[in-house]
């Protein structure tokens, strides 16, 4: 056996002095990386955002402390249980511990019944999901009454293969998603193809939108800025460009904009993937086959195709 | 019910194929020696491991700089599925059944498989359903490209409306191999249950025996579900039904339960005999007893039974409802617990042993050092806020791609190391392998930790475009992968040099414990043939004066006289 | 038979288990496995028309019952004539045992024949809607089970004039029985879930 294990073991005090050392060194590298977790997400830009980003930091924080813990461990055996060139003796016959084996189980049961109960209650306080109602394709979807209060909309989110269209219920139709600050939104998501995403990093929210169902869904953004609303379910050839971005401003902005929007005249929105359609179709039409792009939506606020996004 | 008595001799194949062991031509033939059939899975495989790394290499290709330059987006959509499909089926599941072909009978001391016809099928069906993968890259409107979840409806929208397109041959191949996964799993079962030498009693067997045997009985539960909606979506596409097609009444979110129901499970029939392989290992290179034998045997099943009910922390944004998110979040997260057992133990295995780190003992410890990590994303993945975040991001790209390569892919390699002596009878280069695995190491590693940041601030997964502000991460991952490719090269040059010409093996070089290491490098057709040995302990009494089996010795000498 | 140790040179048993053969065990694997198939099938169906806004197609309003209340009849009561069959061959009254079984597969034939007449008198097909599909993917599915089963039995019925075909135990018939008690189950199951469930 390894001289350098044999000494430690020698004196037991000091075994258990290197192990609290370890413990107090892994805490707090688990608490830094659980502080420095929120600089590796987006900016924080709705109410969802905090909560969700308290319980990544806490995940963080207690995977941080597992991980470490495990492969500190091994990187200890690594370094003081190595065999000498040529030996094969064996090394200490152990063949469990029944008391260690029932810590090993009842921890890590806690452990999940904890951040399970954290996240649940997560759940709760953020219910941004209201109902999912099938109707009869084709037909025009229903209007959905929702339980919940909320201080604007509904807003139709239309998503295509592949572009956006939102319609605001004074009857605007729009390329770019505008909505007043710290004021719940309410939605309603419609598609009318295939299984698109709603997706706004910065808000921390997604939500899958369903042909054949109409799904309501409430957010409440608390910054203003430009930010990103990406599609995060595939949905073909050109489901990178399906992107749009989402405008936060003061209520006293939104409403000018509104107003403002009403008078314009109906035009051709932001259509990414109809204007590579066309570049593709100009070089040849190479490439594997794919549906053909939905024509540019007709919108009052076309948008603007290359807006510098904050997040 | 009659009974028959079963002697081993009967197996025996009345007209065994004629030119004996060293003959290559068996390896081309429909053989039905589980050990010629291990080794024609396992060399397929990589065959398809380096076709799909090369699909990889070229999305990392694509990916390295922010807008979609090298390939038109519907080319890209077309290689990342096939890179999936083909790493799962035409590499993961073919290697694992090989490594199980090749190890089950020597381990338990049985001389075939229970019905050899049939596991020479199951492998033969591997070229077939993959050359009828391989077929749809030439097809008009080119492969599947859908993604390997191959969702409706974009998966039946057939933009072309030819009747055979590359869509429909995916369905099937994907069914024969269903089909052939099926047959093998019927054949390792009773293999199991039934063919164990005198005295293995389950609470005697290889861990590695324990982990098939759950991997297994998850297929036959779980496989049928996938056929039956493939066999729908198959109908949908192709002769108009509407079993997902919304204009008909059909619901495109049924699907995803089909498929789900079955490919979560298939994560743990992909890790389980890796877990298997890990619990095999760690005790021959640490010389010590495994850790918690019968904990670590049983935790297997408490993954299995759990992994049948986790399978919505996939849908959880596809409006499912509050209290079906926190169930499915808690049944999830449980799978931590009978996991954590197996990792626990194997760490206390290496504690205060007699370390050797050799090629596979290296894989096996950086696996396992991956595994932690990915298994600790998954629990972040659980977490039903932070999946509605991170969710179909790279965030599950980089954690999927923690298990199923750096941690699944690194237990393989260490098995073909360990047991590459003995079932080719030579030893393969040491510092080759070493070479393989730093820089395998190092590869994964870059590859795969920078996009967890990438995935955090919000870059959705299946993009040929993304904003700039994604570029560094993707950089680093593609100088990681290519890392990988370059990776691949000592270890082809190792393989093949060593077999052609290494230095023969002894029966034990490692000194292990095992039914196996009783027997000649490499085995006879019938490994223990006429003596098959009576089994008095389990395979990890490193130490401790416990027999392994009856009359060792004879064992010992019997394997050391050449045949 | 066998098991006894043959070369009394060595100083050690080679121990061997005595069991039946493996086959039954495979094949009742394979069997709990395919079920699950059609487990994922019901589900798909139950799944499909409760969340269904509109069910039937247009113009329909359910399904006769009459005909396939018939084929069941016949069904199960065939999964009874063929345990006769099967105790006539144990008792090794060959001719006994060949006549029965036969009249378990004219009762299989029958129920094919019944599914066939009742699929083309109606009005609805495969392509109408989310109900027309799951119909034909059901009983037609259900239909190719009961068709291996009889040609199965069929194969069963030739060998049986083999010499010496059951020296080696009953394995194949044993199975085949299991198999339509199997495709018995599965119907009453799908006759509950389409015909009575409306
Ligand atoms: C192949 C193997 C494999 C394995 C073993 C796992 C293991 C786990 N996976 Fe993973 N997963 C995949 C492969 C795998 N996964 C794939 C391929 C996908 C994506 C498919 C696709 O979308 O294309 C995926 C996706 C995926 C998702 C969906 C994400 C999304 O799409 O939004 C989730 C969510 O819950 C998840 C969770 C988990 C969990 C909780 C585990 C657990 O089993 C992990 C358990 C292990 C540990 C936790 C570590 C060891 C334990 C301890 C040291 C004990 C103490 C620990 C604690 C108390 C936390 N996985
Ligand atoms: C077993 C499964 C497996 C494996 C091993 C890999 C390995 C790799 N994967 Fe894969 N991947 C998947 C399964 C796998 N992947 C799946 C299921 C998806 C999801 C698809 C979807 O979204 O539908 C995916 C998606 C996926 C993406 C995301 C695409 C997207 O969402 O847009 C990316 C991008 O970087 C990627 C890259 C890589 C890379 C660089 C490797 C590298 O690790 C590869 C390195 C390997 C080599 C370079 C070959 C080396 C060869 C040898 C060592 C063999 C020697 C051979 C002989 C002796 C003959 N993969
Ligand atoms: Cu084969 Cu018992
Ligand atoms: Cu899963």
């Amino acid at each position: 056996m390894n001289t350098k294990i044999r000494r430690i073991k020698k004196r037991g005090f000091s075994k258990t002095f290197i192990i609290i050392i370890a413990v107090i060194l892994n805490i707090t590298f688990s608490l830094l990386m659980g502080y420095w977790s929120y600089s590796w997400l987006p900016i924080q830009a709705s109410e969802a955002a905090h909560y969700v980003d308290n319980l990544f930091a806490f995940e963080t924080t207690i995977g941080t402390f597992i991980f470490l813990g495990c492969t500190g461990t091994m990187a200890w055996i690594l370094v003081f249980n190595r065999a000498p060139k040529y030996d094969e003796s064996n090394g200490e016959p152990l063949e469990g511990n029944l008391k260690l084996e029932i810590i090993w189980t009842i921890v890590p049961l806690l452990l999940v019944l904890g951040i399970s109960t954290y996240s649940t209650s997560v759940n709760y306080k953020l219910e941004n999901l209201g109902s999912k109602v099938k109707y009869d394709y084709g037909a025009e979807a229903p209007f959905i009454e929702e339980k919940k209060v909320f201080d604007y909309g509904p807003i139709d989110v239309i998503s295509r293969q592949w572009n956006w269209e939102f319609v605001y219920p004074n009857g605007i139709h729009s390329s770019e998603l505008h909505l007043p600050v710290d004021k719940k939104s309410n939605f309603r998501l419609i598609t009318e193809d295939v299984i698109h995403s709603f997706y706004v990093p910065a808000f921390r929210l997604k939500q899958d939108i369903i042909p054949g169902s109409i799904i309501t869904y409430s957010l409440t953004p608390t910054k203003k800025g430009v930010f990103r609303l990406r599609d995060a379910m595939f949905s073909g050839a050109y489901f990178s460009e399906n992107q749009t971005n989402v405008i936060v401003e003061s209520e006293e902005i939104f409403y000018k904009w509104i107003k403002e929007t009403v008078k314009k005249e109906l035009q051709n929105g932001l259509n990414p993937a109809g204007s590579l359609y066309q570049k593709r179709l100009r070089n040849g039409n190479r490439g594997w086959a794919t549906v053909k792009p939905a024509p540019d939506p007709k919108v009052n606020d076309a948008g603007i195709e290359s807006r510098p996004h904050d997040s | 019910m009659t009974i028959v008595n079963y002697d081993p001799r009967l197996v025996k194949s009345k007209n065994p194929y004629p030119k004996g062991p060293n003959d290559w031509k068996r390896f081309f033939s429909f053989n039905t020696d589980a050990k010629v059939i291990g080794i024609q899975y396992i060399v397929t495989a990589l065959f398809f491991l380096l076709i799909g790394g090369l699909l990889a290499m070229l999305i990392r290709g694509e990916l390295i700089t922010p807008p979609s330059d090298l390939f038109d987006p519907t080319v890209y959509n077309g290689l990342y599925t096939m890179h999936g499909t083909i790493m799962l089926f035409l590499f993961l599941f073919p290697i694992l059944s090989g490594l199980t072909n090749l190890l089950v009978p020597p381990m338990i001391g049985a001389p075939d498989m229970a019905f050899p016809k049939l596991n020479a099928l199951a492998f033969w069906l591997v070229p077939v359903f993959s050359i009828i993968l391989l077929l749809s890259f030439f097809v008009p409107g080119g492969p599947a490209s859908s993604g390997w979840w191959s969702y409706p409806p974009i998966s039946i929208q057939n933009p072309l409306g030819k009747m055979i397109n590359g869509e429909m041959l995916w369905i099937i191949a994907i069914s024969l191999s269903g089909i052939s996964s099926i047959i093998g799993a019927v054949n390792f079962v009773t293999t199991i249950i039934r063919m164990r030498a005198p005295g293995m009693g389950f609470f005697k067997m290889p861990i590695f025996i324990w982990t098939v045997l759950a991997a297994q009985l998850l297929q036959l539960l779980g496989l049928p579900a996938l056929t039956g909606g493939a066999i729908m979506l198959f109908f949908d596409l192709t002769f108009g039904t509407s079993f997902f097609r919304i204009e008909g009444g059909g619901d495109p979110v049924l699907f995803q339960h089909f498929f789900w129901f079955y490919s979560h499970p298939a994560v743990y029939v992909m890790v389980l005999p890796v877990f298997g392989i890990f619990s095999e290992l760690f005790p021959v290179y640490s010389r010590k007893p495994l850790f918690g034998y019968k904990f670590v045997a049983v935790a297997s099943f408490g993954i299995t039974i759990l992994s049948l009910v986790v399978w919505v922390h996939h849908m959880f944004y596809t409006g499912t409802p509050m209290w079906m998110r926190n169930l499915f979040m808690f049944t999830t997260m449980l799978i931590a617990v009978p996991t954590g057992v197996k990792v626990f133990a194997w760490i206390a295995t290496l504690w205060g042993g007699n370390i050797r780190l050799t090629t596979p003992m290296l894989f096996c410890l950086g696996g396992l050092f991956n595994f932690i990590f990915g298994g600790i994303t998954g629990v972040m993945l659980a977490t039903v806020p932070v999946d509605i975040h991170v969710g179909n991001t790279y965030f599950v790209v980089a954690h999927f791609h923690y298990i199923i390569f750096n941690t699944i892919a690194f237990g393989i390699f260490a098995a073909i190391y360990h047991w590459f002596p003995k079932f080719t009878g030579k030893m393969f280069y040491e510092g080759l392998g070493k070479v393989h695995f730093a820089l395998t190491f190092i590869g994964a590693t870059l590859n795969w930790l920078p996009l967890h940041w990438a995935g955090l601030l919000g870059m959705p997964r299946r993009v040929a475009s993304y904003d700039p502000e994604f570029a560094i991460w993707n950089v680093l991952a593609s100088i990681g992968a290519f890392i990988l490719g370059v990776a691949s090269i000592p270890f082809i040059l190792n393989m093949v040099s060593s077999w052609v010409r290494g230095k023969s093996a002894p029966p034990n070089p490692w000194k292990a414990i095992g039914l196996e290491w009783l027997l000649p490098s490499p085995p006879p057709h019938e490994n223990f043939e006429e003596d098959i040995p009576t089994v008095l302990n389990e395979p990890y009494c490193y130490g401790l004066d416990k027999p392994f089996v009856e009359d060792e010795q004879f064992y010992i000498e019997k394997s050391l006289k050449k045949h | 038979m066998l098991t006894e140790n043959q070369n009394p040179s060595l100083n050690h048993k080679p121990g061997h288990i005595k069991h039946d053969g493996h086959n039954m065990t495979g094949f009742i694997i394979f069997l709990c496995s395919e079920s699950i198939i059609f487990f994922a099938f019901f589900v798909g169906y139950s799944v499909l028309k409760i969340s269904a806004p509109v069910w039937y197609p247009e113009g329909i309003n359910g399904i006769d019952l009459k005909m396939p209340l018939i084929n069941t009849v016949i069904l199960v009561s065939s999964s009874f004539v063929i345990y006769f069959a099967e105790k006539y061959l144990h008792k090794k009254n060959l001719w006994g045992f060949r006549i029965i079984w036969f009249i378990t597969m004219l009762m299989g034939s029958y129920f094919v024949y019944g599914q066939y007449v009742e699929w083309s008198e109606l009005s609805f097909s495969l392509q109408s809607g989310a109900f027309g599909g799951m119909f034909y993917l059901l009983t037609g599915f259900h239909g190719l089970h009961v068709i291996t089963g009889i040609l199965l039995m069929g194969l069963m019925l030739l060998r049986s004039f083999l010499p010496d075909n059951y020296k080696g135990g009953e394995m194949g018939v044993e199975s085949v029985s299991l198999f339509w008690h199997f495709v018995d189950v599965i119907w009453i199951l799908l006759f509950g879930l389409i015909y009575l469930w409306q």
